[in-house]
């Protein structure tokens, strides 16, 4: 079962069709699974049925609905096959529009492999490539085929950069392959229990909130803990509402302890299905990450490929020297994240080694750094003013609740004030630090080798300030936010901008 | 690395340019025909709907006719006439040192420069207003997030694909 691809004999694509490969059968069975949610689409038909009386119809529809996406699923991984020829994946696929893509392993920065709930059970992973063509639908994968033939793909992939890229290389290969497998960071259930409570997150409250309100007349039981009424309702099944009346901020207590708890739980919760069994080892080329619960990633980082190093913490847990570093390559992390999280929660004397690893040094406070001009709290303000304005606007027309607009105003204005106290910048040898906020402070470490363009920007507020602005374009992160330092004296901008242009030069 | 010196000539054509002060040799003056024939396509249309619209609807509504259509049309003209000289005096650019500096905007002025051995890919381009004029726009391609594209529009075309040539012997096979 767990033996990949069949080999094929179709005769089709003239002599060579001996080598080409199908995804796993299993897949199939991972296109029955994935019929749950899409049959929702079903739903307004189903609807209709009811509607106009014919009950009868409901059930036939159902399934030829079902029948029609099993036939379509089979289909398509009949027309799906691929080939792992001598130095390039081919891959052929499209039932009607056929797509022929062809990808040299020297452009595959990254494989990574990823098994779902189901996949685990079923022995399969789905395998992706990262090319850093930009964009997820660029990317290459194969969904899925069997985890050992994965594994084996992977080696192959590989074993042929080592070999062709070995030359070029500026670390020796005997060193490389001495340290080969090391242990870097690993976390414990105890580990991820802390770093799950610092992980308290309100936004989870505000699901549970959200879902209590619109089940609440489906619950079992009429019970909403954001209500204190229903807290009151609880104490006076005990005889306690009489003592409780007269108490209500015991009922406002147990309100915010289950608030809390929700936040505390979820927190946990989030940590343990994402970093279950977290290990970051140091391949030959590579760092490698495991992790997972449910869905276990297998993510391979080529360590010159890494562009930047970005250190994010709290304002409460940086009282507590805990810290988390992610790496920018043009490799994105998964679906959602652009950056690779290498360590989700550690101490600097975790987090050194694995910079070291990568070749960067992580600042301290003694670094020389300088600080931005306060002008950049001018955006937070002008939002400010206009939510301030819309409140007062509000409140004219005789609607009391625009008064939160203008709390709201005054709220981001002071906090963009003293946000703007936290934009920091330090240069160390040949690489840059930026760090802004406060709340979550942002440590970002640029190699000016890693720079591949420099802006600097002036505007009519900054020009008579004698301001500018340097931004960076850097491979990979987002397209959103560039690594920038906002507001520094314009003729230190123009010394930053020559100096890393000459330290890039020279590299 | 030393470059040939850019073969436009250096003092620019407006003495106040901002470009003077920063070293940056100005773009072809002719792009400002470019740019103005351009801004009218986009205009004209609009400023005709607007007429329609004022005809249609405000005449009806005994509005104050003819007042709409009168300010789109001055509007329109006075953007033809007056900005495209303006911005185009705002464009400037440097080769030379191993790098290009592309330097436009004057109310957001962002100044650019690319290492040449940072360059992916070149485009020179040429569009129909373009070729009338004989003038190219290059388009340089860098692996960066931002600023994966830098377009200089206003060369002449032989000078676009002199500086072509110029980037090209510098461009690295590998990227990392």
């Amino acid at each position: 079962m767990t033996e990949a691809a069949t080999a094929m004999s179709q005769t089709g694509e003239g002599g060579e069709a001996a080598d080409w490969q199908r995804l796993h059968p299993a897949t199939l069975a991972l296109a029955i699974a994935g019929l749950g949610p899409r049959s929702l689409n079903l739903l307004p038909a189903v609807a209709a049925l009811g509607f106009t009386g014919n009950w009868m119809w409901i059930v036939p529809a159902i399934l030829a609905f079902l029948l029609l996406s099993l036939v379509v699923a089979w289909f398509q991984w009949l027309r799906f096959r691929f080939r792992v020829g001598d130095d390039a994946l081919v891959i052929e696929s499209g039932v009607f529009a056929r797509q022929h893509r062809t990808i040299p392993f020297d452009r595959i920065q990254d494989v990574s492999i990823e098994q779902g709930l189901v996949a685990r059970a079923l022995g399969i992973a789905r395998v992706g490539f990262e090319t850093g063509a930009g964009g997820q639908e660029n990317d290459a994968h194969l969904d899925s085929i069997g985890l050992d033939a994965a594994q084996a793909l992977r080696t192959t992939i590989r074993a042929h950069r080592s070999g062709a890229v070995a030359a070029p290389v500026s670390d020796s290969p005997e060193r490389a392959i001495a340290d080969a497998d090391r242990l870097l960071f690993t976390m414990g259930p105890r580990r991820l229990l802390v770093a799950g409570l610092f992980n308290f997150s309100l936004a989870a409250l505000a699901v549970v909130g959200a879902a209590m309100q619109f089940f609440d007349g489906l619950l079992p039981f009429d019970f909403n803990i954001f209500n204190p009424m229903d807290w009151i309702d609880l104490a006076e099944d005990y005889g306690l509402d009489q003592w409780l009346l007269a108490h209500r901020w015991v009922a406002g207590i147990g309100a915010a302890a289950s608030l809390l708890l929700i936040g505390f739980a979820s927190g946990v919760a989030t940590m343990f299905f994402a970093n279950w069994n977290f290990r970051l080892t140091r391949e030959p080329r590579a760092l490698r990450r495991t992790r997972g619960l449910t869905t276990r990633t297998d993510v391979a980082l080529p360590v010159r490929r890494v562009q930047a190093a970005i250190l994010i913490t709290g304002w409460f847990r940086r009282r507590f020297g805990w810290h988390e570093l992610r790496l920018q390559s043009l490799a994105s992390d998964g679906e959602k994240d652009r950056d690779h999280q290498i360590i989700p929660f550690g101490r600097f004397a975790e987090i050194d080694p694995v910079l070291a690893e990568v070749g960067i040094v992580r600042p301290d406070e003694m670094s020389g750094w300088h600080q931005s001009h306060g002008v950049v709290a001018l955006g937070g303000l002008v939002g400010a003013l206009f939510a301030a304005l819309g409140g007062l606007a509000a409140m004219l027309f005789g609607q009391p609740l625009g008064g939160l607009g203008i709390a709201a105003g005054a709220l981001i204005a002071a906090a963009s004030l003293f946000g703007a106290r936290f934009h920091r910048w330090a240069e160390m040898g040949d690489q840059l630090a930026i760090r802004r906020g406060w709340w979550t402070q942002r440590t970002t470490l640029l190699p000016y080798a890693s720079v591949q363009s420099i802006d600097l920007k002036s505007d009519f507020i900054q020009r008579p300030l004698g301001l500018a602005t340097l931004v960076f374009g850097v491979p990979g992160g987002s397209a959103l936010a560039a690594h920038a330092i906002p507001a520094i004296p314009a003729a230190t901008a123009h010394a930053l901008r020559a100096r890393i242009l000459v330290a890039g030069d020279r590299r | 690395m030393t470059d040939t010196p850019a073969a436009h000539p250096t003092d620019p054509f407006d003495a106040k340019a901002f470009n003077a002060a920063e070293g940056l040799d100005p773009v072809d003056p002719a792009y400002a025909k470019v740019l103005r024939i351009a801004t009218a396509l986009n205009l004209i249309p609009l400023a005709i709907g607007v007429s329609v619209f004022d005809h249609l609807l405000i005449r009806h509504v005994d509005g104050p006719y003819g007042l709409l259509t009168a300010l789109a049309w001055l509007a329109a003209i006075v953007v033809i006439l007056a900005f495209p000289a303006r911005r185009v005096s705002r464009w400037g650019y440097r080769i030379g040192d191993g790098q290009l500096r592309v330097a436009r905007g004057w109310l957001l002025r962002t100044d650019t420069i690319v290492p040449f051995v940072r360059v992916q890919h070149i485009d020179v381009g040429q569009g129909p207003i373009e070729r009338w004029f004989g003038l190219s726009h290059l388009i340089v391609h860098t692996s960066g997030t931002h600023n994966s594209t830098v377009t200089l529009p206003g060369l002449p075309a032989d000078l676009a694909a002199a500086m072509r040539e110029t980037i090209r012997r510098h461009i690295q096979t590998d990227f990392a």
